[in-house]
């Protein structure tokens, strides 16, 4: 086996599962059992949020963690950086004590990849420092929202299950609350400092995770600011000259200019979802995030011009033959970051953290290979819009059959998985075992293939601190990557609903199921913005103005977050 | 007389034509582009599976033309040993699922060879049904947990073990051996049983073989049963964790070590996966094909 | 001299199954049909023969019970899960998915009354029936014209090659296939590429609503004409060389052979699969046409199964699933009973018979 180059360090969890637009539906629908929306109240389905005063009764007290001082701060929304590496002697300690009983837990998560080995040094050294002993039933990550439905309408769940946002669909909504514990009692107000790591969880995440009326998801925090960059090829740039575009019309110029199809060169892949940003369009991942209150009346994202300015430019770019043809098939093409290393596209959108991971991919292929994110601009060339995405979008939960002290276990290894970035407690969680699982060389943390096979990601989602963003293999691109959010998350707005979890009536959840494939459509050429105009209209009429009274009912009982 | 070679033809039977030049040709070439359509493909999933990363990346995703050859795809599918076990689970599972289907489902073929016997319809309709009514996968869960089946290896077997189109098959093809035959025998007062052990099935090794390989290939491939019923890892059979192999390479966080090295592309772990299992298929194929020469099965009855 | 057909019914005759309703010639007493006859002694007759049947049909029943076991088990319970079609149903109101059925609140027809409302499942439906046709023309002649292909290859060695390579297409996952469509035919595939670096315009196959249901078509028959072969050829290598002797004997040239003794052969199996297929017209792909959705859009790709997949199943929503589960089995099932009284009325036995 080769040996391991001097990367394969800090994990940035989130980044990889951060959900983009296609995934997450994040709408939860209740039953109409209960037409009253909003405020806490009993078990039971319920659809409508929970804020305000109501929240601030069950939400955990926030306490900044002070073990560690990140290199970046956060600002804007942004996460924290981390730039070097901590050596092992320097590590602190967050959890003075093994926190759990030595009680046992079965954990289903969704997983992507091949599950180690149940009796791993990992897994052993995990369970031993925290004091629980984890059963995993690591579900295949595909077909997890099956499973999960499956699952939960039998009698026997099991004492942890994680819900990723995307799944909050149909009925589960009304799962969580029927069958997950209510976990004010162990962490609303000052509860929570028992658990010093999970009070430094910023509140808005917190927010996230109230159910029904009550605190029952351990949130897994993100930056507000917009997930999605976009990503260009910085040494294709400067061999051709190219400076970056500073507005859509510029971006179009440049990108006709650029393409040259006979070399298999294209400017840019599927450009939607940045358009979106230039444009100012309310956020699409979260259904609550569609709505914004203009003035005295609550407006749509589907009903705003910039909406439709957003779709007609990316399906300019489309007509005009720059964008790869592989990206009009959609997810069927491929993904668009092999066509991006492969130097086939100069520019595409992606996760943020796909900065890091293709510089890291590519160090050892291509030498020359460099990229950046670059800063979006206005529908003008000015100052763009940005809206803020939700603060958090997976959640893990406890049955509520679990016994008291199994969920004080539970909270015992949220908590130790919350530890931040250099502590022990985190290089044990994201890195394991050190000597079997990593060694250090030339001061960064390398996995070793043993550590590759065994820290795969079981513990991603039951706890984790507040945003970071460690690589320290590749300092530069923290900064830049840090850097890049706190920029963007000076234009960023929080619309109406930010950092709720709503759950809409279920006679309106498919109403715009069917926005997205016809944006992906229209983008084609497939379609004209007038369809999009009559889909808007005959959303309207079939439930769209209904909906708008029922979230501005909502706004007026509640408030928002803020 | 020259020395039959190992392509050439048998010799030919005194009534049978000498074949035209065009005939042939025409043969030739209609089998020739048939196979070339498939065999391309097929190349380039080969080759694909053997390149580096730095080649799969120059070419933006397939190869078609190769630049030397890296076994790292496959050492790394099948250096982690789940490979094996789970080969030996699927093989298992195969194996004991493909005997209890084709018990199954030729005696229930057998039992409805003939028209017009005492329930034919009712029975044949009652299976029939379930051709084109499904069940959703929240009552078929409850109902394999409330059996007790679920973590075992049983939940890969019953549930999907009677296949009502392989019935079918195998009953048309027993309804279409010379019923004079069957009659006779049961004129000299033969039960059922000794009917279709001594008559019907070694008259029925086509379809018989056809009909286990539809099994078999079923059992093989499954892969949703298990995600759905089985928790325990060790249980997986082949396609899951191929599945899970190559999703181990698309995540961008815990990277195997070959990726940071550079060697090793997603891609080229999802080509190998694909060569891996087409392999059984073609070292297997010839065994099937024994059933199927020209007029095996002659002469079973004379007069 | 040359007209005379093959002798039916010598040896194993493969051609249409006897017609004796199985109900003579082996009971050992009158035995007539049962059905009908109003007169006390038709009536006594039909008792008679109720006893008689049972006893020699017995075993036979015995047969099939342990499928009809497993069927009704692992098929019919659960299928009585569909119930939910009726009903507003949430499987977590109560302890278990099971329990909720008995109390979710019941909604009637509404959830039918969704589906047939909305333009898209029409849509959808129409879709489902274009490619039904297209395959029907297009793609179910295909294994059958190639396993005459193979049968008439005398040398094995070419034989045996031909079918394995045949064979393969099938394994290949449907991601896989439409990646090498799409690396062939694609905008960036090889043809386009090869075109452009002659000056030519580029062309994409794969983005063009227009052409999908060719494309699909053609996606099909290669990953699945050579696995469908194996039925033919197993129908094929029945047919015993002697009928072919006495055809040749008989002055039948080669196509006249063909005609005679090898289409009668496959007659009866294609009859059968044709039945169906046709049962199964609303069954027209799934994961191939969710692969390609985004590539072509929703009109030229949406079907049946991905209608209620993005509609129903995407958003959990269990009785809309249900529900349109339930229409496209009786559907289905009424078209295989059409289908296969066609059959009856062409003379072949399609899958059962009166």
């Amino acid at each position: 086996m080769t040996p391991n180059a001097a990367s394969s360090s800090g994990p940035s969890r989130r980044g990889f599962l951060t959900s983009t637009a296609a995934a997450t539906a994040a709408v939860a629908v209740g039953s109409p059992l209960l037409a009253a929306c909003g405020g806490g109240g009993q078990e039971g389905r319920k659809e409508g949020t929970t804020s305000g005063k109501e929240a601030a009764k069950i939400l955990p007290a926030f306490v900044a963690s002070s073990v560690v001082t990140p290199d970046i701060p956060a600002k804007n929304g942004s996460a924290v950086g981390f730039t070097r590496a901590i050596p092992t002697a320097e590590l602190k300690t967050s959890v003075p004590k093994t926190p759990g009983s030595g009680g046992k837990l079965k954990i289903m998560s969704p997983f992507w990849g091949t599950p180690p080995k149940g009796d791993n040094p990992y897994y052993t050294a995990m369970n031993k420092a925290v004091g629980v002993d984890v059963t995993w039933q690591n579900q295949d990550g595909v077909t997890y929202d099956q499973k999960l439905g499956a699952v939960l309408a039998s009698s026997e769940i099991p004492d942890v299950v994680v819900v990723p946002g995307w799944n909050l669909m149909g009925r589960i909504p009304s799962a969580i609350n029927a069958k997950f514990a209510d976990l004010g009692p162990y962490l609303s107000g000052d509860k929570v400092k028992d658990y010093p790591n999970l009070a430094a969880v910023p509140t808005e995440a917190w927010q996230r995770g109230i159910f029904g009326g009550r605190l029952r998801g351990i949130p897994m925090p993100a930056p507000y600011v917009t997930d999605i960059a976009p990503l260009y090829r910085k040494d294709l740039f400067a061999k051709k000259g190219y400076t970056v575009p500073g507005s859509p019309d510029e971006f179009l110029a440049w990108a006709k200019e650029a393409t040259d199809a006979k070399s298999k060169l294209w400017a840019c892949d599927d450009m939607k979802w940045t358009a979106f940003n230039v444009f100012g369009v309310l956020s699409g991942g979260d259904k609550a995030l569609w709505w914004n209150l203009e003035g005295d009346k609550l407006v749509n994202r589907v009903e705003t011009e910039q909406y439709l300015e957003a779709l007609e430019w990316t399906r300019k770019l489309y007509a005009a033959g720059v964008v790869h043809p592989d990206a009009v098939q959609g997810k069927a093409g491929g993904d668009a970051g092999n066509r991006f290393t492969a130097g086939e596209v100069l520019v595409y959108n992606q996760n943020v953290s796909d900065w890091w991971g293709k510089t890291a991919e590519q160090r050892t292929q291509n030498a020359d290979f460099e990229m950046e994110a670059f800063d979006y601009f206005g529908p003008d060339g000015g100052d763009p819009t940005l809206w803020a995405v939700q603060p958090a979008n997976i959640f893990t939960f406890v049955s509520n059959k679990a016994s008291e002290q199994q969920v004080k276990d539970f909270l015992a290894l949220c908590n130790f998985c919350a530890a931040p970035y250099g502590t022990k407690e985190f290089m044990l969680t994201a890195y394991g075992v050190e000597g079997t699982d990593y060694t250090v060389e030339k001061g960064l943390p390398v996995k070793t293939q043993q550590g590759v096979n065994e820290v795969n990601g079981a513990y991603d989602y039951t706890g984790n601190p507040a945003p970071y963003i460690a690589y320290p293999d590749l300092p530069e691109i923290t900064k830049g990557m840090v850097e890049w959010q706190q920029r963007m998350g000076a234009f960023t707005k929080k619309s109406s609903f930010f950092g709720l979890t709503v759950t809409e009536p279920a006679r309106w959840s498919n109403l715009a199921d069917d926005f997205e494939q016809l944006e992906d459509d229209v983008v084609r050429g497939r379609k004209k913005i007038s369809d999009v105009q009559q889909a808007v209209s005959d959303w309207r009429s079939r439930g769209g103005d209904g909906l708008r009274d029922w979230y501005r009912k909502l706004l007026d009982d509640n408030g928002s977050a803020d | 007389m020259k020395k039959p070679g190992r392509w050439s033809a048998p010799p030919r039977p005194v009534w049978e034509e000498e074949p035209s030049r065009a005939g042939q040709a025409g043969k030739g070439l209609a089998l020739g582009l048939a196979c070339l359509a498939i065999l391309f493909p097929l190349w380039i999933v080969i080759v694909t599976s053997l390149q580096t990363k730095k080649t799969i990346d120059e070419a933006g995703g397939l190869v078609v033309i190769p630049k030397g050859i890296t076994f790292v795809a496959y050492q790394e599918l099948l250096g982690g040993g789940q490979v094996q076990r789970a080969a030996l689970v699927s093989v298992g599972v195969t194996v004991v699922g493909t005997l209890f289907s084709m018990a199954v489902s030729v005696l229930c073929a057998y039992g409805l060879s003939r028209s017009g016997s005492l329930g034919h319809r009712w029975i044949l309709m009652t299976l029939l049904a379930t051709m084109f009514f499904g069940a959703g996968l929240i009552p078929t869960y409850l109902l394999v947990q409330a059996l007790g089946l679920t973590d075992t290896y049983l939940a890969l077997i019953l549930p999907s073990a009677v296949s009502v189109f392989n019935i079918l098959v195998l009953r048309a093809f027993f309804m279409n051996i010379s019923q004079e035959l069957v009659d006779s025998a049961r004129i000299d007062g033969a039960g059922e049983w000794r009917i279709l052990f001594r008559i019907v099935m070694p008259l029925s090794r086509a379809v018989i073989a056809v009909i286990s390989l539809f099994y078999a290939v079923g059992y093989w491939s499954a892969w949703f049963n298990a995600s759905i019923y089985l928790t325990d890892q060790d249980m997986m059979p082949l396609q899951n964790v191929m599945i899970q192999l190559v999703q181990k390479q698309e995540r961008p966080v815990g990277l195997s070590a070959q990726i940071n090295t550079g060697q090793l592309s997603p891609l080229a772990i999802q080509m190998a996966v694909m060569v891996l299992a087409l392999l059984p298929v073609a070292v297997l194929s010839p065994f099937v094909q024994k059933h199927f020469k020209k007029g095996m099965l002659t002469g079973a009855v004379k007069g | 001299m040359s007209h005379s057909t093959v002798p039916r019914g010598t040896t194993e005759a493969q051609t249409s199954p006897q017609d004796d309703g199985g109900t003579t010639g082996t009971t050992k007493g009158p035995a007539p049909s049962g059905k009908g006859g109003r007169g006390p002694r038709a009536k006594k007759a039909g008792r008679l023969a109720f006893r008689i049947r049972w006893r020699r049909d017995r075993a036979l029943i015995l047969m099939t019970v342990p499928a009809l076991l497993l069927v009704l088990v692992f098929n019919y319970v659960p299928i009585l899960g569909n119930v939910v079609a009726f009903q507003d149903y949430d499987p977590y109101l109560s302890e278990n998915g099971f329990v909720a059925i008995f109390e979710s609140p019941w909604t009637g027809f509404e959830q039918f009354e969704r589906i047939f409302a909305d333009s898209a499942f029409w849509h959808a439906v129409r879709n489902t029936f274009v490619l039904f046709l297209l395959q029907l023309v297009l793609y179910f002649p295909v294994p059958i014209l190639l396993a005459l292909l193979i049968n008439s290859v005398v040398r094995p060695r070419v034989r045996a090659v031909a079918q394995a390579v045949m064979y393969l297409p099938h394994f290949f996952s449907w991601v896989l296939v439409v990646t090498v469509f799409m690396q062939i035919f694609g905008g960036a595939g090889i043809i386009a590429q090869t075109l452009r670096r002659h000056g030519y315009e580029g062309f994409d196959l794969m983005t063009n609503p227009e052409i999908f249901k060719y494309l699909v078509t053609a996606e099909t028959v290669w990953k699945d004409a050579g696995w469908g072969i194996i039925v033919f050829l197993a129908a094929l290598s029945s047919v015993s060389n002697d009928l072919y002797e006495a055809a040749a004997m008989d002055g039948a040239g080669r196509w006249r052979r063909m005609w005679h003794v090898t289409l009668p052969a496959l007659r009866p199996v294609v009859a059968l699969l044709l039945v169906l297929r046709v049962g199964d017209a609303l069954t027209v792909g799934f994961e191939q046409l969710l692969l390609q959705r985004q590539a072509v859009g929703v009109d030229a790709s949406e079907v049946l199964d991905t209608y209620v997949w993005w509609n129903g199943i995407r958003n959990q929503d269990f009785s809309y699933a249900a529900a349109a589960g339930l229409v496209k089995g009786v559907v289905g099932l009424g078209l295989v009973l059409t289908a296969n009284k066609v059959a009856h009325l062409m003379g072949e036995q399609g899958v059962y018979k009166k």
